[in-house]
């Protein structure tokens, strides 16, 4: 008979989502044991990895203070290889079997890798692990590589060429759909970043993918498009998206779909077991459609709401709000919310354009429910705020992306109570 | 812990606050210098809104539950917690713009020092009253 454990709180994961659920714990229970398990061996910062790779960045472990002055008991090295969300128990790749309260499933999300003939040997990467930079970055030294693929044009595809793009490498980046980041940027402002990649050198290549790949024994060499063109490369990073980590969960009694369905509490189908981040499907607060929105600040709200109502208080999740930040040499870009309304819907659209400028408003029934912004981004905090809190922009309509935009021009009510703090107004 | 308290009544909108922070945050510390040496010239870290006869400075509000230190992913935007500054620490900044897109005051800058990165209020390093308020001419900003 294996060693059984006893806990609390188990959280399966400790990236973003785990360590804001294990805070919010906290605050309410001073004294439930908290125990997460994870695969990795320190706290680090999923996103950071390529900055680390790009040199921007020293260092990939997380010293936020949720972590700092948070301490909690971690298994590292460790992983859940099967739950059962009705008996509530986990058993671990090491037998040991794990009996909990309340769990919180935040297992992320890992890659996708399409089957290309091809792919299978040396010199082709994905770019979401901590392995996955000590890989890469040995691999440019160690085979002196020059020129690289970056295959995919969202968002870790951008991140991993703004990082390349520090290290002087020659980048050809493909895409299959007919602009950059497709989700998060209208024509204009993908037209926008693509400037700004040429202009760092990087050769992009929309509405083509890769057919297969070419390969002198075990070494890259290239790859073939299918539009036929050929490519000479001898590494190549796949970045055509990430899917929730889910595998693991058959027979937990979890319900699943794309990722894992959880209700306005960030509970499962399972009562007592909760999920957050990556690997969950939440309601899209602009659309109300369900989606993986796998970003750091949908893991941070949703572990936070996970971890008070895992602690007995009521919380309720508001909706999850894609958004994003990229920046290619001089041109910084922001995007939040609906960018791109259905032909169909009742959308209004509001865009101000001026040198390298270009912002765009998407207006429903009064209220912002998206927006891009390319290089002027210093107040796209504002609209998102307004965007999220629902506020009616009847009062203000016509000083929207004017360039003195600012609190001063919301209803005052409302700013002062944005201005918070006793005896604090504006 | 002690706030910048906004008294709009008060506000001239003649944007000294405004230049004694860009002083404040050069490298030189010296308003000529600052003007005319430095490059990228500092930027201020309080922005004066005016409408018609209202105006008002504001800058970072050090948020209770500041989202931009829960959304930055490199740690460096963090809280002081001995004063309650919420602060960004420049070397471990890597310009995701996280904050800026999480601020709901828009407060946030994107400042050129040997590479970009965010810039705020940071209550002058809490030494003391902050130049803003130290330097109103009449006192539409007070520190307490």
């Amino acid at each position: 008979m294996s060693e059984i454990i006893q806990t609390n709180y188990l959280l399966i994961g400790y990236s973003v989502s785990s360590w804001f659920a294990a805070q919010a714990i906290r605050e309410e229970d001073d004294s439930g044991r908290i125990l997460a398990i994870t695969e990795d061996d320190k706290a680090y910062s999923r996103p950071l990895l390529s900055y680390v790779l790009g040199n921007r960045s020293k260092d990939i472990a997380y010293f936020g203070e949720v972590v700092s002055h948070n301490p909690i008991e971690v298994w590292w090295g460790s992983s859940v290889i099967n739950l059962d969300g009705v008996e509530r128990w986990a058993e671990l790749s090491d037998g040991r079997k794990v009996e909990f309260e309340r769990a919180l499933i935040a297992t992320g999300a890992i890659p996708v890798f399409p089957p290309i003939r091809g792919a299978s040997g040396e010199g082709i990467f994905t770019f979401t692990h901590i392995d996955d930079l000590e890989r890469m970055s040995a691999y440019i030294h160690k085979e002196n590589i020059e020129n690289i693929l970056v295959l995919g044009g969202g968002f870790i595809g951008l991140k991993t060429c703004e990082a390349l793009i520090e290290l002087g490498l020659n980048i050809q980046l493909v895409e299959l759909a007919p602009r950059l980041l497709i989700n998060m940027t209208d024509e204009k402002s993908s037209r926008h970043l693509e400037k700004a990649l040429i202009k760092e050198g990087v050769d992009i290549i929309l509405e083509d993918t890769v057919e297969h790949f070419e390969r002198e024994g075990q070494k890259l060499r290239g790859c073939v498009l299918k539009s036929g063109r050929s490519i000479s490369c001898r590494m190549a990073v796949v970045a055509i998206g990430v899917r929730p980590n889910v595998a693991w969960l058959k027979g937990s009694g979890v319900q699943v779909d794309r990722g894992i369905l959880v209700n306005r509490f960030q509970e499962t189908s399972c009562p007592g077991v909760f999920a957050a981040g990556d690997v969950t499907e939440t309601m899209n607060m602009v659309t109300g459609e369900r989606s993986v929105t796998a970003i750091w600040p949908e893991a941070v709200i949703q572990g936070k709401i996970a971890g008070k109502n895992m602690a007995g208080k009521r919380d309720v999740y508001p909706g999850s709000l894609p958004l994003n930040a990229v920046e290619v040499g001089e041109t910084a870009l922001i995007s939040a919310g609906l960018v791109n309304p259905p032909g169909d819907d009742d959308c209004e659209i509001l865009v101000c354009e001026s040198e390298g400028s270009y912002q765009k408003l998407v207006l429903k029934e009064n209220r912002i429910v998206g927006l891009v912004f390319v290089k002027n981004i210093e107040k796209a905090g504002i609209y998102i705020h307004l965007l999220r809190q629902r506020i009616s922009i009847d009062a203000f309509r016509d000083k929207l992306l004017q360039p003195d935009f600012g609190i001063i021009s919301l209803p005052s009510n409302f700013r002062k109570h944005m201005v918070e703090g006793a005896g604090i107004e504006v | 812990m002690k706030k910048i308290r906004i008294q709009e009544e008060f506000c001239i909108g003649c944007r000294l606050c405004e230049i004694n922070c860009l002083v404040k945050h050069s490298y030189s510390g010296k308003i000529i210098k600052a003007f005319r040496e430095e490059s990228p010239r500092a930027l201020p870290r309080i922005r004066v809104e005016e409408e018609g006869y209202l105006s008002f400075a504001l800058q970072c509000r050090h948020c209770e539950d500041a989202p931009c230190v829960e959304n930055c992913m490199s740690g460096a935007m963090q809280r002081d917690r001995e004063t309650g500054t919420v602060f960004c620490d420049e070397e471990r900044c890597v310009g995701c713009w996280m904050c800026i897109m999480s601020c709901p005051l828009g407060v946030i800058k994107r400042e050129q020092k040997t590479r970009r990165i965010a810039s705020k209020c940071d209550l002058c390093g809490g030494e003391g009253e902050p130049v803003c308020v130290a330097q109103c001419p009449n006192e539409a900003l007070l520190y307490e």
